[in-house]
């Protein structure tokens, strides 16, 4: 009887602390909003204006996360299912896009339309919108898809390639297989196309998450910016749903523990056509960008590098002191919320972590900062702790993901078969099954390292005084800097980024190498 | 005296109904073989068993003591002294033969690990695998390393879920014959599943068919094939 | 299992609250360009002690993060002084009861034109809205001499101007308003709007267009203009509206505000005290051409001088009310 209360002590104790330090904020914050301002105001943003606006943000952003989907399903088709030189480098190029954040993507481009073309017009459209967020997010699709791609079992294809032929196949068999994985990559770029402002803004479309920022920034009308907020992520909640209830198998990120399972081809005569899609590919969404960006911070009067290279010096310490503690708490909190959800059959915690995702990140840091800014609480507001809390907040749905999908590849007898020899439970999660969730552990850190270091939105909100750090260092130097220091700062953002990628590239070949078992 | 009684099981996965009142009598010291088509609850039974599950209702006595009933577990799987081969042998991929065999017995802190894990390796043959990973094993070589660590905290009560399924009859006989002359020293009760009437009828002293959730029939082998049951002559006959 | 997450967690919170709890410290937060406003900050920081530990912003995502946190910190402030480059962020923050007045010997030093009559905030180094060419596009005898002239046919599709819901063009059209009235002012913008003025997303785009040569000219403030003419010889600016009947070019002061119940005030008194001096006026002269406030202030040749320029004559909280009651045009205006 102890037993089970313990245990049961050892489930709400930990779902209680994530509720107060993370979903209460913003239950709180709409709490007030609620209570706050008189019925009449309240809904005012309801109207056709409004929805109309609505739809034309949903457009541009399913327009987006359509084309994003396509290229990244290819994109993962070609790299996860041939084998041919290099395409752990295309892997790894590719996936850039993903750490250059749009604005400055948005940026380059314009600048790139007005030397390409002589006039940058047509990038300062919806059209524009969609390219820029069809450029930065396809990556994800690519990993999604391309996980789901290696996890497909070579005898469901093998059995397709009896039948018919290879593109038979590939339409019969794989496509079908692969369905969950497209669409859960495209509600997930879907959900953060409609959350980005940087690029419409910049771009000069009103969508509805401009809106909202002007709302907060313009007219300091927090009721209403709420209000529309609190649309906002309705509809991205609807959406979620949708994958929840129907899609909660589907892949994420996985890491396949059984790496031989997966069938890969040849691409025989194909082999040109492949590299020079690749490349393609390569060219438009990074190289381009980031050329534009080189021959910028090479065109001013003086050569910036140094100065960048001596302004950024102390916000990268800190900044990746900061995203490696950010990740390691992401990668523990998303592991416990995993197996409470995957093992335990407690989905409650991880439903806390979704609800903050998809929290726009405006809206994040008002709610820390009414919930978090009381002298008692100082040690957690005026510290990094609060960056903490809404790295956790942004990103710990998607490690728990990622993670929640290693547990699953686990079967359940390697735990049972321990548990009947009389081996204690933390004993058997020691030694059998954290083992076997190291390289999906260790996907789930890199990715929210990546992200914790690259996050600009609500850190911008919450950074304690006095704090260095990357992102914001590079946002704010560059607002009127020369703009060769301005890209020299990205690119050095972009180089330190790449180096620790590199970095755990490594280190992740041999953990993969050492961890997984055939 | 019976080493496990089952008492009026029933058991649910959400709504389906698995198991619908089940009572019965497995005999120290004996084979008992499970037999019916698949999805007929063999498995659960083991599962039921071993702790592993609790039961919806009904309760489940293990040398007269009840461990698990009605929805709670009395007894933890640990402390019924059971051995249990599961379908997919569930062998670590991430530890050696020998770590595999030997884990429990660490655990336990157990003296001369090394002796009593070579001893079970010698009689499965396999002693020169030891250093060896499960992925770099064959099929047969894999189900006695199964065995064989199921075998070494010398359980009282053994539990087969199908281990023996897609290998060769010379090697399944070779396997099966070990497993008997063990039992005879060890003296373990033995519950086999298996969906393999012929393997059935080479290993159990006791028969036990089974059919969507509910016991067909029982008995000795003799009372088996003399069954008057349509469903059983159907189902030994193919 | 939940000791081993206990443990991983608690590493993560050591390896971060390495921090030492300062008490001889000021809080500040700024929208001035980090690039100007670091070195002053530091410079405080040697030469009294006193530690500034700041949270940065920038116009060009027009302070957002600094304006939302004040605004939410309300009831427990963290920030002693908000230093913004602009008069019109300190008028929405004291409307909203989050700055406190604050009079000394050195505020005394500028103009009342230049601050809140309660002092809720208080001038320093001024930018000014100017007109920034690109020489290549446009020769400077062609150039319009008035915001008025924006609207003529012969520059149709090739001027800009940033959004005018944000930063110093929102208060730009909003002195416009309270000269014009109304009526005509509106009038003013739907031609400039036929004239096919480009908005830009903030006066940093404008200059980058202009400089880029993707169009002729632009309004700005004096900092862009002068980084513009830093990284290129193909651009110059002017002041508009200097003739005799004109109604002058609009000046933009800096502006402190002490904030209420801050935790460091008396910290945030020294540190107005150390900004409104002709020393650090001298200094965002020489860094951004900033034209001092205080008489006397030493200034390098190329930055003008109030004495030189005709300024608009204007009410900053008369002009901060109109602009209340004309953003929802204005918005109406951009969403055209």
């Amino acid at each position: 009887m102890d037993r089970k209360v313990s245990r049961n002590i050892a489930h709400i104790v930990p779902s209680l602390l994530l509720f107060v330090a993370l979903a209460l904020p913003f239950l709180l914050l709409i709490l007030q909003w609620l209570t706050s301002s008189n019925k009449m105001t309240l809904f005012s943003f309801f109207n056709g204006p409004n929805l109309q606006l609505i739809g034309k943000s949903l457009l541009i952003s399913i327009i987006a996360a359509m084309l994003s989907t396509f290229i990244g399903s290819i994109c993962g088709f070609l790299l996860y299912k041939f084998k041919f030189p290099f395409s752990g480098f295309y892997k790894l190029m590719l996936l850039l896009p993903l750490l250059i954040s749009p604005y400055i993507f948005a940026v380059a481009w314009k600048d790139g339309f007005f030397w390409l073309f002589g006039n940058a017009a047509t990038v300062y459209s919806e059209a524009g919108v969609i390219m820029v967020h069809t450029f930065v997010f396809f990556p994800f699709a690519m990993l999604i898809t391309g996980s789901a791609l290696s996890q497909i079992h070579s005898g469901y294809e093998e059995a397709g390639l009896m039948i018919g032929s290879f593109r038979r196949m590939v339409i019969s068999i794989i496509f079908p297989l692969i369905r969950p994985a497209i669409t859960i990559s495209f509600l997930l770029i879907l959900i953060f196309s409609l959350s980005d402002f940087s690029v419409p803004a910049f771009f000069g479309v009103r969508t509805f998450t401009t809106e909202i920022f002007t709302q907060f920034s313009a007219l300091y009308n927090f009721s209403l910016a709420l209000g529309q907020s609190v649309l906002l992520l309705v509809i991205c909640f609807l959406l979620l749903l949708a994958e929840a209830r129907y899609l909660s198998d589907a892949p994420f990120f996985s890491v396949s523990v059984k790496g031989s399972i997966s069938k890969k081809y040849d691409t025989g005569k194909r082999k040109i056509l492949v590299h020079s899609i690749l490349w393609a590919l390569l060219i438009i969404v990074l190289l381009i960008p980031v050329f534009i960006l080189i021959v910028q911070s090479l065109s001013g009067r003086a050569f910036f590098f140094s100065q960048a290279l001596e302004f950024m010096f102390p916000a990268i310490l800190q900044s990746i002191k900061l995203a490696f503690a950010g990740a390691l708490l992401t990668t523990a909190v998303g592991l416990w919320t995993a197996s409470e959800k995957e093992r335990r059959g407690r989905k409650f915690p991880n439903f806390l972590l979704l609800l903050t995702f998809i929290v726009p990140s405006t809206v994040m840091g008002i709610a820390l900062i009414r919930y978090y800014n009381l002298p008692a609480l100082h040690f957690i507001y005026g510290t990094s702790l609060i960056l903490l809390i809404a790295y956790l907040g942004k990103f710990g749905f998607i490690t728990s993901r990622i993670i929640g999908n290693g547990i699953k590849q686990i079967p359940v007898s390697f735990e049972e078969a321990a548990s009947v020899m009389g081996i204690p439970s933390n004993k058997i999660f020691l030694k059998i099954s954290l083992p076997l969730m190291i390289p999906s552990l260790f996907t789930a850190f890199v990715l929210a390292f990546i992200l914790c270091l690259g996050e600009l939105g609500a850190t911008m909100m919450v950074y304690p005084p006095g704090m260095e750090l990357m992102p914001i260092k590079t946002f704010t130097i560059s607002a009127n800097a020369p703009e060769a220091l301005t890209s020299s700062m990205t690119l050095v953002n972009l180089g330190v980024t790449v180096v620790l990628i590199m970095l755990f590239f490594i280190a992740g070949k041999w953990i993969f190498n050492k961890f997984q078992y055939a | 005296m019976p080493k496990i009684i089952l008492e009026h099981i029933t058991h649910h996965y959400g709504k389906k109904e698995v198991l619908r009142d089940i009572s019965f009598s497995f005999e120290e010291g004996l084979t008992t073989c499970l037999i019916g088509p698949s999805g007929c609850g063999k498995t659960t039974i083991l599962r039921l068993i071993a702790g592993l599950e609790k039961p919806s209702g009904g309760v489940v006595k293990i040398n007269g003591t009840i461990v698990s009933e009605n929805g709670v577990i009395r007894v933890l799987p640990h402390h019924r002294k059971i051995g249990f081969i599961f379908q997919d042998l569930a062998l670590w991929p991430h530890f050696t033969v020998y770590d595999n065999i030997a884990f429990g017995l660490k655990e336990k802190r157990e003296r001369n690990i090394k002796a009593k894990v070579f001893e079970l390796l010698d009689l499965f043959e396999i002693n020169d695998k030891a250093r060896e990973y499960p992925h770099q094993l064959s099929g047969g070589q894999k189900q006695m390393v199964a065995i064989a660590r199921s075998l070494v905290l010398q359980p009282e009560i053994l539990l087969m879920d199908e281990p023996l399924a897609n290998i060769d009859t010379h090697l399944k006989g070779n396997i099966l014959r070990h497993l008997k002359n063990i039992q005879q020293q060890q003296g373990f009760t033995m519950l086999h599943v298996t969906h393999d009437h012929h393997e059935a009828m080479t290993t159990g002293d006791y028969m036990l068919i089974m059919n969507i959730g509910k016991i067909e029939v029982s008995g000795s082998k003799e009372e088996i094939e003399n069954s008057s049951s349509q469903f059983v002559k159907s189902f030994l006959n193919t | 299992m939940n000791k081993n997450y206990l443990n991983l967690i608690l590493v993560a919170i050591l390896i971060l609250t390495g921090c030492k709890n300062n008490t001889n410290e000021v809080v500040v937060y700024s929208t001035v360009d980090q690039v100007f406003s670091e070195p002053i900050l530091k410079d405080f920081e040697r030469q009294t002690g006193i530690v500034v530990k700041a949270v940065y912003d920038t116009e060009e995502t027009k302070s957002t993060g600094v304006m939302n946190r004040l605004i939410a910190e309300k009831d427990n402030p963290i920030c002693d002084v908000f230093w913004s480059g602009d008069p019109i962020r300190n008028g929405v923050l004291q409307s909203k009861g989050i700055t406190t007045p604050y009079q000394s010997k050195q505020t005394s030093l500028i103009p009342d034109l230049f601050k809140d009559k309660d002092n809720h905030w208080i001038g320093f180094s001024a930018r000014a809205r100017v007109m920034i060419y690109n020489l290549k596009l446009i020769s400077p005898d062609s150039l319009p001499r008035s915001i008025f002239d924006f609207t003529q046919p012969r520059f149709k599709g090739n001027f800009s101007l940033a959004n005018p819901l944000f930063g110093t063009t929102t208060f730009h059209i909003a002195t416009i308003f309270e000269k014009l009235g109304d009526t005509e002012a509106e009038k003013w913008m739907n031609d400039l709007r036929t004239n096919g003025v480009v908005v830009a997303t903030s006066n940093g785009d404008v200059k980058k267009r202009v400089m880029n040569g993707e169009l002729a000219f632009g309004l700005t403030d004096t900092d862009d203009a002068f980084e513009a003419k830093k990284e290129s010889d193909d651009v110059d600016y002017i002041f508009l509206d200097q003739q005799e009947d004109a109604i002058g070019s609009l000046i933009m002061p800096n502006a402190l505000s002490l904030i209420k119940n801050s935790p460091h005030s008396e910290n945030g008194k020294k540190f107005i005290n150390y900004m409104l001096s002709q020393e650090v006026e001298a200094k965002l002269a020489i860094s951004c051409a900033q034209m001092p406030l205080i008489k006397g202030t030493v200034v390098p040749n190329h930055v003008p001088s109030l004495d030189n320029i005709k300024p608009m004559q204007v009410d900053y909280k008369k002009t901060s009310e109109k602009l209340e009651t004309i953003q929802p045009w204005l918005k109406a205006w951009t969403e055209k």
